[in-house]
């Protein structure tokens, strides 16, 4: 006790001591001087999520025997094999146009043509809905913005955090596993955020299947594109190059005039020059859903210009154009099975020619 | 590139049953080598039943889809068997005259695409003008596909019909079917057709083909054929593979939909017998 007392006497006198130090400095300080570059909007922080953390554990020749892989396994399937959502999805909301509800993460899975009643033959894009399980829903004041401005939340939606493709939890670092003990699912490869209307909240675990989405309403779909490297004007920008022959030399493929010259004597910023295609987010606006199967989870959209590539990843949402927002109820918040109702495996559009129906005849209209 | 596509049986596809027990080998392979002659037969008669090879364009699921809607669709068109170089009559409905399904008959001159993209082109000559049309095999407005003469020719691409002597791509369009007996082999017409000379629309003579007679072309331009021909691309066997779907593969995919196509069969033939049109007279 002697000690502690004697010690928090000696911290009082010094303190003290600062104080008339700062007292005689404070005569010749001139606090209206500013000394450093004032800025009216400070350049946002960079910052990642919370959930975004580093995902695969790096490869060590770890000496487990055969009997422990095999348990390891044993306890991984314990764990999760049979879990079931946290909660039981409320469903004394009823939808409204306004509310925003949570997308998904699907699949770009191929093109191939469909047609319509009318003998038109259309393209569509295949889109296979994965196991979408609710992993982390956020708060808006919890849910920190990878850029947040200081004092001001702009964005008032709550957040979900979905997961979609089970992986094997050893491989996976301990942190990343972690994100996934609220909810008790899987580790799974794949994460994706969807901003939501506080009213469309689901509880942790809640399995999203492809029926979320109603054949004959619009989706937008956002990907990565394909990754085409350093390409040249022709390619990334649609020029025309010049003629194959009749004396050009050297510049079949070359952009050709650039700027002008006198005052606007150099390149003007934001001219079409070559550089990196490619690789960027992307999203395909107004897609309508012509076919479902929910058997396997599959979406047939209108249009084959999606981004991305076959076998990559994308994320399905209600589209945000306002003239083809749903006019009618959609499951909300998510499809939840009665089970009175029977679902058929194959869903069409109105427009859409089914492939078991019989051949197409043109009768005359009189 | 074909549709038509040559694969060399090779010992690759035996590879799968040398895991199974040597004794069920004895017994049961000269029936299962039967089978699997006859599940493999079915890459010529349905080629666009196998998908893309290209790698980036694949996904089992996809592809599982793509021959569920064929099937389907074939339930309710007979599409026959039928080569490059047969003689086909189509029936299909045309918004632009309705209540009037219109009949094209003409020899097939190309097969391409896969799944549900495949496509076959017919060629006629109809008063003295050569008349091509090209059909989606998937296309609900095809209401009927009749295979007039089942023959192949010595190309996979008959394109160069389109520079050929009229007479070589007129057909009656009155034609009668000709009934071959039931397990027949498809015969090889080995017809040599003559071109017309020159303008053509490709260089016919760099494209190796053998169904066509002596083109009576100046010395240098066989030289400049000699000197672009690639006669080494057939032993790379790294490009057969890209181009090819494996033979694991095809056996896979034909034992899934080999019910659904023999039930199809089946009601094709029972379909035969009912219909009979007494021939008419030729004009």
């Amino acid at each position: 006790m002697a000690l502690t007392f004697s010690s928090n006497f000696a911290r009082s006198t010094t303190i003290k001591l600062l104080g008339e130090k700062f007292a005689a400095i404070n005569l010749t300080y001139n606090s209206n001087q500013i000394r450093e570059r004032h800025v009216l909007n400070p350049k946002p922080r960079l910052r990642n999520p919370t959930w975004f953390t580093k995902q695969m554990k790096v490869k060590r020749d770890e000496l487990i025997t055969r009997e422990n892989e095999a348990f390891i396994q044993q306890a991984v399937q314990d764990k999760y094999s049979n879990v079931t959502p946290k909660a039981e999805i409320a469903t004394n909301v009823e939808w409204s146009p306004k509310y925003q509800r949570t997308g998904v993460i699907a699949r770009k899975i191929g093109v191939y043509p469909l047609w319509l009643k009318t003998g038109e033959k259309i393209q569509t894009t295949l889109l296979e809905v994965l196991d979408n399980h609710v992993v982390k829903h956020y708060l808006p004041e919890e849910y920190d913005p990878p850029r947040k401005r200081p004092k001001l939340i702009v964005n008032k939606k709550h957040c979900l955090i979905l997961g979609a493709g089970a992986g094997d939890p050893t491989l996976f670092t301990r942190e990343y596993c972690g994100l996934f003990n609220e909810s008790g699912i899987i580790p799974k490869k794949i994460l994706a955020r969807f901003f939501i209307s506080p009213e469309a909240t689901l509880p942790l675990g809640t399995l999203i299947t492809a029926k979320h989405f109603q054949v004959g309403n619009t989706v937008d779909v956002r990907g990565k594109t394909i990754d085409r490297g350093f390409q040249g004007v022709m390619k990334r920008h649609g020029f025309k190059g010049m003629p194959a022959s009749h004396g050009v030399t050297k510049t079949h493929r070359r952009p050709g005039n650039i700027g002008g010259g006198g005052e606007k004597g150099r390149v003007w910023p934001g001219t079409k020059l070559p550089g990196h295609m490619g690789n960027t987010w992307r999203i395909a606006k107004g897609l309508k859903i012509l076919r479902m199967n929910t058997k396997y989870n599959v979406m047939w959209v209108s249009g084959q210009a999606i981004p991305g590539e076959t076998n990559s990843i994308c994320y399905v949402f209600d589209t945000n154009l306002p003239l083809r927002k749903p006019e009618k109820p959609v499951p909300f918040p998510t499809y939840f099975e009665t089970g009175s109702e029977e679902v058929p495996e194959d869903i069409y559009d109105e427009s859409i020619h089914r492939f078991d129906d019989p051949s197409l005849i043109f009768k005359e209209q009189k | 590139m074909l549709c038509f596509r040559k694969i060399p049986i090779t010992t690759k596809g035996i590879r799968l049953y040398t895991t199974v027990v040597k004794e069920q080998i004895v017994a049961s392979s000269t029936s299962r080598n039967n089978l699997r002659k006859d599940v493999l037969n079915h890459r010529h008669v349905y080629p666009e039943f196998l998908p893309d090879p290209k790698i980036e364009f694949r996904n089992r699921l996809r592809e599982k889809l793509e021959r569920n809607d064929m099937l389907s669709r074939r339930t309710h068109v007979n599409i026959p068997e039928f080569y490059v170089g047969s003689i086909l009559a189509v029936e299909s409905s045309d918004p632009h005259s309705p209540g009037k399904p219109h009949r094209f008959v003409g020899i097939c001159i190309q097969r391409k695409h896969c799944g549900l993209r495949a496509q076959f082109i017919l060629r006629n000559t109809i008063d003295q003008q050569g008349i091509e049309i090209l059909y989606e095999m998937y296309d609900p407005s095809i209401l009927k596909v009749e295979v007039l003469k089942l023959e192949k020719r010595l190309d996979d691409e008959l394109l160069y019909l389109r520079d050929a002597l009229p007479e070589y791509c007129t057909f009656d369009t009155n034609m009668e079917p000709e009934i071959l007996p039931e397990g027949s082999p498809v015969s090889i017409n080995d017809i040599k057709v003559k071109l017309k000379p020159k303008p053509w629309l490709e260089r016919w003579e760099r494209k190796n083909l053998k169904g066509l007679q002596d083109l009576e072309l100046p010395e240098r331009f066989y030289k400049k054929a000699e000197k672009l021909a690639t006669p080494w691309e057939k032993y790379d066997l790294m490009k057969e593979y890209m181009r090819t779907i494996p033979e694991e593969e095809q056996l896979e995919i034909f034992n899934e939909i080999d019910s659904r196509l023999e039930k199809l069969q089946v009601q094709s033939k029972k379909m035969k017998k009912r219909v009979f049109v007494k021939p008419t007279k030729l004009a």
